[in-house]
């Protein structure tokens, strides 16, 4: 403490020259934890044996995280230098970052490490247990290779599938979630029971959701005898269909109706297939609740003003929904339309455990492709191709994030 | 809360009778279709449930019967003494689950809410960079971190220990953003004295933010309880192993080897929806406000 009072300066050159070489070492530490080398038992086996591996194939790499570690950490330790003797800000940057540095380490390493990571071996051939080989763009590549040969064409299934699934689910589960908000926002008792009871599926697992869907989706299921039931009473005979099962789309359903065939050549032709838009229901039905939410914490900030104005001058409900409540909404309803479709593209579990991505491909995601790929499920492991697939998916998702920005902003400057 | 009266003032009295037939009509609709969805939204949590007591042909039986003819509770005995070697009892799954949960949430609200209290209060070089890089981080989809996480856990030796779950979600970017916001409504003034009499920014955070921010934080914890306890992709991958399976991972097992037998699927996957549900009725106004306020602000 006495030595701090006589020499404060010096003591800030010193301090700071061991926070540079803290930093340099963290930094340091982190990229060597994702350094891109092949892994296995054999290199992994003890600490020696990673090193040498590292040594012969990311030497590169490490001196340029290395570069950077040090720019850092030079500029980190100039400001600390700066603000010593000011006793202040001295603890507000030490506070502020050592509040900040759970954050910091885990992000670096868990994230923007493993990204890097990723983001190298895209360009590669890698299966975790031989060294990254450089094929430069060769995964981008096959990723759209469905173009020009349809035995290849998952990836871009996937898409097409998702294109469907955003067309069909993303403006119905927004107009109910919107109905359903407004419902709840009126005038009633038990409103926090209705609420909580509406919310139900959104706080349960996909998981469990999925399976009981898939008991319902049985061809001795639920959902057959309801339509059985209910379509008898009319007259109609219903035919028990295998939901998950049926690989017919949309679009070939109705052609065939009109004696047509679309082969399975055109299968982009043939519109979202049984299998699929049963997944899109069960889908729906999970994710309305949360929008609904949404929904309901906006409506309760339009200001009432509105509605009693508009009433006094004869409007009627319909009306005040339509020329008070859908243009208030208008920047959530972006939102949930565009966190919607985000969502979409990540659709996981209810594909894994329901459907694995069949009957022909028709319920394939991007998302389950990289798993599919990632951990060789159905042939050799691809660790180079899966990255490829999941930065394509995320220049497309960051895209529609940015288009969602400007039209949000667009949406909110009007009121 | 506002309730919005729709209904326009009554003007002359022959149209007020009319009028308030018209109320009556209208709000006791509003209970029907209030009451069909709140029907339908818990149909199949309660069509699950009775299944879960029917017999391995009843339940598979076309056409179903709604009610079992006797009613099975040895099905849940069977589903708690399931042992598939290795370990992989249903009891350790649950454990596996509970402790990943509430170790989780809770570290989020430690690491969390002291990050979130060095950007709401505190002034150093660099603060609004590191705020902008999170907001960034919040839009990179989860599937691309997905792999090489996968591989740096096994560089690590870490699959199949508790930490591959633990470390990565040691922190939310979601989480510090919201309490970030919450923070910055708590006024200054209590900081402010606490500073002046000699208080270090620790003893602040500790005895004058948090309790002040005690709602926000039940409100992280519980949502990230949620949220794990409800995780799959991640548990699939890391926690593959029998003894380390969490309830998620352990059910798309039991679909596999049960196959025709869903009655025991069910019992599984009701074990796994019962404590969420009951945690979600108890703190709801919690939940409500989390959702609605993330997902508006985030």
């Amino acid at each position: 403490m006495q030595n701090e009072a006589k020499n404060p300066a010096r003591n800030g050159t010193v301090v700071a020259f061991f926070v540079f070489i803290g930093i340099v070492a963290v930094i340091l530490l982190i990229a060597l934890l994702n350094a891109p080398t092949m892994g296995g038992p054999r290199v992994m086996a003890t600490l020696q044996t990673y090193l040498t591996e590292v040594r012969e194939t990311a030497i590169p790499y490490m001196v340029v995280v290395g570069m950077v570690a040090i720019i850092v950490a030079f500029f980190a330790a100039r400001e600390l230098r700066k603000v010593w003797t000011n006793h202040r800000r001295r603890t507000e940057l030490i506070t502020g970052y050592a509040f900040l540095a759970p954050y910091l380490i885990v992000t670096l390493t868990f994230m923007i490490g493993v990204i890097l990571f990723a983001f190298y071996i895209s360009f590669n051939d890698y299966d975790i247990f031989t060294r990254p080989k450089w094929i430069g763009l060769s995964n981008y590549a096959e990723a759209f290779q469905g173009f020009t040969d349809s035995t290849k064409r998952d990836f871009l299934q996937s898409l097409y599938n998702v294109l469907w699934y955003t067309i069909i689910v993303v403006p119905i589960q927004t107009t109910l979630a919107i109905l359903m908000a407004v419902l709840l926002n009126a005038p009633i008792h038990m409103k926090q029971f209705f609420r909580a009871v509406f919310y139900t599926p959104s706080v349960t697992s996909s998981v469990v959701i999925t399976l009981i869907f898939v008991w319902f989706y049985l061809k001795a299921g639920y959902v057959n005898y309801f339509l059985q039931t209910s379509l008898g009473w009319v007259g109609i005979n219903f035919e028990s269909v295998n939901w998950l099962g049926d690989p017919r789309g949309l679009i070939q359903l109705i052609v065939e109706a009109f004696g047509g065939t679309i082969p399975s050549t055109q299968w982009y032709f043939r519109g979202p297939s049984i299998a699929w838009m049963a997944i899109m229901f069960q889908n729906i039905y999970t994710t309305i609740p949360t929008f609904m939410l949404m929904f309901l914490a906006a409506l309760q900030d339009i200001n009432p003003a509105l509605y009693e104005a508009a009433s006094i001058d004869g409007a009627s409900s319909f009306q005040m929904f339509r020329k008070i409540t859908l243009p208030m909404l208008r920047p959530i309803i972006l939102l949930v339309v565009v966190l919607g479709t985000i969502g979409t593209f990540q659709v996981f579990d209810q594909v894994y455990l329901a459907t694995k991505g069949g009957p022909l491909k028709t319920s394939l995601t991007p998302v389950f492709l990289v798993f599919q790929e990632a951990l060789g499920i159905n042939g050799p492991i691809n660790m180079g191709y899966a990255s490829a697939l999941a930065f394509i998916l995320a220049v497309i998702i960051f895209a529609i994030t940015f288009f969602q920005r400007r039209f949000l902003e667009r949406g909110t400057e009007l009121y | 809360m506002i309730d919005v009266d729709l209904k326009p003032a009554p003007v002359l009295q022959s149209n007020y009778v009319s009028q308030r037939l018209a109320n009556i009509v209208k709000s006791t609709l509003r209970y029907i279709v209030l009451i069909a969805i709140g029907i339908i939204m818990f149909t199949p949590f309660i069509l699950a449930m009775i299944g879960t007591f029917k017999t391995d042909l009843e339940i598979t039986a076309f056409p179903p019967k709604f009610l079992p003819e006797v009613w099975h509770w040895e099905n849940w005995t069977r589903v708690w003494n399931t042992d598939i070697g290795q370990g992989g009892t249903f009891p350790r799954w649950l454990f596996n689950t509970a402790f990943l949960s509430v170790a989780i949430s809770v570290s989020q609200v430690i690491f969390c809410s002291m990050a979130a209290y060095a950007f709401a209060r505190l002034r150093f070089a660099g603060k609004n960079g590191i705020l902008n890089f999170m907001l960034t981080t919040m839009m990179i989809p989860g599937a691309v971190t997905l792999i090489p996480a996968y591989v740096l856990m096994t560089k690590l030796h870490l699959i199949n220990t508790y930490w591959s779950l633990i470390l990565p979600n040691l922190v939310a970017a979601g989480s510090i953003f919201t309490l970030t916001q919450f923070f910055k409504s708590i006024p200054k003034d209590l900081e402010e004295a606490a500073f002046i009499d000699g208080a270090t920014h620790m003893q602040i955070f500790r005895t004058v933010v948090l309790p002040l921010a005690r709602p926000a934080l039940l409100t992280v914890l519980i949502l990230q309880f949620q949220s794990i306890w409800n995780a799959f992709l991640q548990p699939l991958l890391y926690l593959n192993s029998p003894d380390h399976y969490v309830l998620n991972v352990a059910l798309s097992i039991f679909q596999q080897q049960y196959k025709a037998q869903w009655n025991l699927t069910l019992v599984g996957a009701m074990f796994n929806a019962i404590p969420v549900i009951l945690l979600f009725f108890i703190f709801s106004r919690y939940y409500i406000e989390g959702v609605a306020y993330t997902g508006i602000k985030g």
